[in-house]
């Protein structure tokens, strides 16, 4: 071990300061430039190590908050449980009606000659890790690519989309969420075919709060009205959920409107999500020539 | 010895730093990395503070929806600005750790900040309210960690200023009146 004198370390920290700052300069830019299409090894390798740590702390953690919580329930169970009886009885009458309106369409999808089939997969994961710098809001889930997740997979909860796969390791993968400012989701006001207002819905900086541009001021829209992915994208599929219309600053012909959404899932509390293993359609050879288009390996 | 126990220092606040989040909210506005950076930087140990403030950074921001290297910037520069200020002011006393340590806090935030609005990348938080609630959680927090710290080592004082300096040259005085013979 080479014992260094004090002034030769003070005459060697600055260069050493500007590699580092080099280094970690020129990591930002290549991070900035393949921010959708890119996969960081670091970032792969980082999440692999974090998850033997963030998986027994957050198991250790959820257990005992949920100790707590059963504890506190019991007070509420009695009253819980008569409503809940009667809520079984009515939901039995339901459940029959939909299994006679579900033999009907087995019986006319037969009759036309379709094959039923389910539009996506789902698969549950957990989050086991949120993000470690105060300034960002993403989320680690404890499934990876031997599960099947790929980038940019889409990321939802039983309320509706909460945002899609931004990094991929084995077992684990980052989730960046609708609400950061530089995300982007093609939406439709209402239903799809039944609405022309088309828009993009990015975050806003609040956690609470979406917003939809580029809506035209000449469609009617109303608050309380929900909005729905489009699909157009090329990330996520056509009609998820992504909130309902808190606020509108109506516009003109000329001017679109100003629209504020609530996100459909509770952003800040989830603890499990789905991964829709969806992949979108291949685009064609001019999209993927456009200096915009996200490239796909 | 002092390098292992830096470094595991160092070891336990990233794996810390990586699951606090999950388990209660508001720990995110607490650094634990910067404060260990900041320990070894007032140590003087220049060269170590700012390879953990690299690898530090790194660790964090590859799990972070930050740009990667960003986090990494800001934790060297202010290793190097902390070092560069323990090597001109005596920073030996816990009481005057504390101003260095908001002061690096500040800094930290401002750099992230500033980084990721140039590359086209705006951080979720609110500038004023995250740092505020940084400087506050990290500079309580690592003001507790330094005076735990100074109390296991308070039967033996760190390095004294003497031994980084070079003693000053005594001139013998020499009697005014016998300067005449």
């Amino acid at each position: 071990m080479v014992e260094r004198s004090q002034t030769e370390v003070w005459r060697m920290a600055p260069w050493l300061m500007l590699a580092l700052l080099f280094i970690n300069f020129a990591l930002m830019a290549l991070d900035a430039r393949d921010r959708t299409t890119g996969q960081w090894v670091v970032r792969a390798w980082a999440q692999t190590a974090a998850d033997f740590v963030q998986s027994p702390v957050t198991t250790i953690s959820s257990s005992v908050s949920n100790y707590f919580t059963s504890i506190s329930n019991l007070r509420s169970a009695q009253d819980e449980n008569t409503i809940l009886k009667e809520r079984i009885q009515e939901l039995e009458v339901e459940i029959r009606q939909k299994e006679d309106l579900a033999a009907e369409n087995r019986r006319l999808l037969s009759l036309l000659d379709l094959k039923e089939q389910t539009q996506y997969r789902v698969l549950t994961a957990r989050i086991i890790g949120r993000d470690p710098s105060a300034w960002f809001d993403s989320s680690i889930i404890n499934r990876g690519s031997l599960d099947g997740v790929k980038l940019n997979m889409p990321i939802v909860t039983g309320g509706g989309l909460v945002g899609r796969v931004t990094a991929v390791s084995p077992l684990t993968a980052q989730v960046d969420l609708i609400t950061r400012d530089k995300s982007g989701v093609g939406a439709v006001v209402g239903e799809i075919g039944g609405s022309n207002a088309l828009g993009v819905v990015s975050g806003t900086s609040k956690k609470d709060l979406l917003e939809m541009r580029y809506v035209s001021g000449s469609v009617e829209v109303s608050v309380g009205q929900i909005v729905y992915t489009t699909g157009q994208d090329g990330i996520f599929p056509a009609g998820l959920k992504i909130g309902e219309i808190v606020n509108i600053v109506p516009g003109s012909a000329t001017t679109p409107h100003q629209i504020q959404i609530r996100p459909a899932s509770r952003l800040d509390s989830m603890q499990e999500v789905g991964v829709l293993l969806y992949e979108p359609p291949e685009k064609t050879d001019f999209e993927q020539k456009l200096p915009n288009a996200v490239k796909r390996n | 010895m002092e390098g292992v126990r830096l470094t595991i220092a160092l070891i336990v606040a990233v794996a810390l730093q990586w699951t606090l989040r999950n388990v209660f909210e508001p720990l995110m506005y607490i650094d634990l990395p910067l404060i260990v950076i900041v320990y070894a930087a007032v140590g003087r140990n220049t060269m170590r503070a700012l390879i953990f403030g690299t690898a530090a950074g790194l660790a964090v921001d590859a799990l972070s929806g930050g740009l990667l290297g960003a986090g990494a910037f800001a934790k060297t520069l202010v290793a190097y600005i902390v070092s560069e200020i323990a090597r001109r002011v005596y920073l030996d006393n816990v009481l005057l750790r504390i101003p260095v340590l908001a002061g690096a806090c500040i800094f930290d935030d401002l750099a992230v900040y500033v980084l990721h609005n140039m590359f086209g990348q705006p951080p979720v938080g609110d500038l004023l309210i995250t740092a505020a609630y940084s400087l506050i959680g990290t500079t309580v927090v690592g003001t507790m960690i330094f005076l735990l710290l100074q109390s296991f080592s308070g039967t033996t004082p760190r390095k004294r200023k003497s031994d980084f300096f070079p003693p000053r040259r005594n001139t013998r005085r020499r009697n005014p009146i016998r300067l005449g013979k």
